[in-house]
């Protein structure tokens, strides 16, 4: 069975001031499965995972050549910001819920794009809060800040606070690195779990994880992609003489 | 050697430890020397009266409808058709005790608006008898004489502060109306939206020095363009936007660093939702620098409540309560600038004391006003 393709990024290539950061990437991501990007320190993961939903235009002097399509749509070109991030939502490296109750955390971007009504915003609060496998054990503090639950709960309610806006696809950027083992599992099931309904890529350090729960799986090294393909492929026969360094450990 | 060096080392400790607490205690002396000072001058004026009186004496001339049914007392200094009491009091004539339904608590001006009479107001005419060097009695047997409406010349008692407590207050609520949302854009427009680059650092490097200047040159300025050039005249609009541009550098940085401390993760998530810039603005940037803001004004109204050299060119000396923005009738003395004028003008030491009392006590409760904010919002911080 071929997949159906999500995004398909050719050549590209971003820039800090003079810094290259991404070299002449290409690639295509598959709708609905999960893509792991792994790779040392510096290589360009989160860079690249932040060009999927333009984050990188917050940051001043960042420079983008190529293309990107959703769905077959040029996202630089064809789309706007705002739109974008809306179908692409974000949970990052540390949860990173705001300073108030977990209702308001989670009923955020739906109030942002206009949702006034009451019984409605309850309604996908709940929904968004029993998806992140959170609900039972919030459901009596929903008033209470967030801020005050574990970290792995808050990142739980984070990437509650992301489903909430219905997106399509899920950024996560190392979202168990600042997690304990038993959070970080069940962060990994709730992957695992949310792909049914949503394309999801996440960055990891994890070689592990990645194995556990990605169907794909890209190799970086210096902002270039080194090897892409199906995880059990990677992890096992891999073709490029650095990715097997790096999976083995023998890297560097 | 060895324990001479640290005989000597020990000395030079014990010198240097007995300075600072010689230093320590000098300052606490003075400051309790100047306020217990300011307290023993001050204190005595202090009174309800003082609190709550007109500056000056202001004589006024009502019409009183004489009551039909008199209610009579064994009192010959009572005027039962008008419901009040006579005495004297430093050779005036004063009312010193108003019926429940007397008739002088309708009273009417010569604009026929009314002008309730008080206790202690003096009364010196009466249709069209002067009634001054009387006794109470005697007071009392003319003003009961014949029915109708009846004229009558009182003059008020001032000596209070009220025209510069309204006027510290109107000035206080126009410079903020005007300071804070212009501060607080700029700081937003500033940390959020200007490219960091040398125009950046060069406002900021303006604003800084801004904030250096001396409040003097401030008043200058707003006698030179509002007061002459815009013809505001001394006025309250033209101290306030004065103190307005005197204010803004402060509040300005004190509100960037507010901004700059909201963690980057919080705007992060929120453009990851797909909020503009103004909703991420509204919604998390603003709420996280409110404390910050709120410290900003409240340092804000402490310096306008203590400024005087900005104010005495720009809003003037008058004190009264001001009848317009701009224009004849628009000069506010504030307590301070009031207090400057008492010492310059008639060297009322005792007067500009009791002025000085109720300013340390505003001063007092604005510090207290912002470290209960400050420790308010950090108890909520102190969630994570
Ligand atoms: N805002 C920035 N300005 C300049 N250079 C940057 C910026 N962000 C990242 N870089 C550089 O780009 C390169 C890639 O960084 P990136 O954060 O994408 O790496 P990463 O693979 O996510 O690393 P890690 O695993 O440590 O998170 C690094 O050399 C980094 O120093
Ligand atoms: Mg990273």
């Amino acid at each position: 069975m071929s997949d159906i393709i999500k995004f398909s990024v050719s050549d590209l290539n971003l820039f800090y001031g003079n810094f290259q950061a991404l070299k002449n990437i290409n690639m295509k991501i598959a709708k609905e499965k999960i893509t792991a990007f792994i790779g040392p320190s510096g290589c360009g993961k989160s860079t690249f995972i932040k060009t999927v939903n333009r984050m990188n235009d917050l940051i001043e002097g960042v420079r983008i050549t190529g293309e990107i399509t959703m769905d077959g749509v040029d996202i630089y070109k064809d789309m706007d910001a705002i739109s974008l991030r809306t179908r692409v939502g974000m949970v990052f490296q540390q949860p990173n819920p705001f300073p108030m109750s977990i209702y308001d955390n989670v009923a955020y971007g739906p109030r942002i794009h206009g949702i006034r009504k009451k019984n409605v915003l309850d309604e996908i609060v709940e929904k968004s809060l029993r998806q992140a496998a959170i609900w039972d054990e919030v459901k009596d503090k929903l008033k209470k800040s967030a801020l005050a639950v574990s970290g792995g709960q808050q990142q739980r309610i984070c990437i509650a606070r992301t489903l909430a806006i219905e997106p399509e696809v899920i950024l996560m950027d190392e979202p168990t690195s600042a997690l304990d083992p038993i959070s970080t599992l069940k962060i990994e099931d709730l992957a695992t779990e949310l792909k049914q309904f949503y394309t999801i890529i996440i960055v990891t350090h994890n070689m592990q994880q990645a194995g556990r729960i990605s169907d794909k799986t890209a190799f970086f090294l210096n902002g270039e992609v080194i090897e892409y393909g199906e995880t059990e492929q990677i992890f096992n026969k891999p073709r490029n003489k650095k990715t097997e360094d790096y999976i083995t450990g023998r890297f560097g | 050697m060895e324990k001479r060096k640290r005989n000597d080392r020990k000395l030079k400790d014990g010198i240097l430890q007995g300075l600072i607490y010689l230093s320590a205690i000098l300052t606490v002396t003075v400051l309790a020397v100047i306020i217990g000072f300011i307290l023993y001058k001050g204190l005595p004026g202090i009174n309800f009266d003082f609190l709550t009186r007109q500056w000056d004496d202001r004589t006024t001339f009502v019409n009183v409808e004489r009551k039909a049914a008199l209610t009579e007392k064994n009192d010959a200094a009572y005027v039962a058709s008008l419901g009040i009491t006579l005495a004297l009091d430093n050779e005036n004539i004063v009312i010193s005790h108003i019926d429940k339904d007397s008739p002088v608590k309708a009273a009417l001006n010569m604009k026929n608006q009314a002008y309730v009479l008080k206790k202690k107001d003096i009364i010196t005419k009466a249709g069209d008898v002067k009634i001054e060097k009387m006794t109470a009695e005697e007071a009392a047997a003319v003003l009961n004489e014949g029915m109708g409406v009846v004229r009558i010349k009182i003059i008020r008692p001032g000596g209070g502060i009220v025209p510069m407590l309204v006027s510290t207050i109107y000035i206080i609520l126009l410079s903020l109306i005007i300071a804070a949302p212009v501060g607080i854009s700029s700081a937003i427009f500033l940390n959020e939206y200007a490219k960091r680059g040398r125009i950046l650092r060069l406002i900021r490097f303006a604003i800084q020095n801004l904030a250096g200047i001396p409040s003097i040159i401030y008043g200058l300025f707003g006698m030179l363009v509002f007061v002459q050039i815009f013809k505001m005249q001394y006025s309250v609009l033209a101290g306030s936007l004065t103190l307005s541009i005197m204010l803004l550098p402060t509040i300005i940085s004190t509100t960037e660093e507010a901004l700059r401390e909201i963690p980057p993760a919080y705007r992060e998530a929120s453009f990851g939702l797909g909020s503009t810039k103004l909703q991420t603005i509204r919604r998390i940037i603003l709420p996280g620098a409110l404390p910050g803001i709120l410290v900003a004004i409240i340092l804000s109204i402490g310096r306008i409540v203590g400024e005087s050299a900005a104010l005495i060119w720009t809003a003037g000396t008058v004190a009264q309560i001001p009848g317009a923005l701009v224009g004849s009738e628009a000069g506010a003395a504030t307590l301070t600038t009031k207090m400057y004028w008492l010492i310059k003008e008639s060297a009322d030491l005792s007067t500009a004391s009791s002025i000085a009392v109720v300013l340390l006590v505003l001063i007092i409760v604005l510090n207290i006003a912002s470290k209960l904010i400050t420790r308010v919002f950090l108890t909520k911080k102190g969630m994570n």
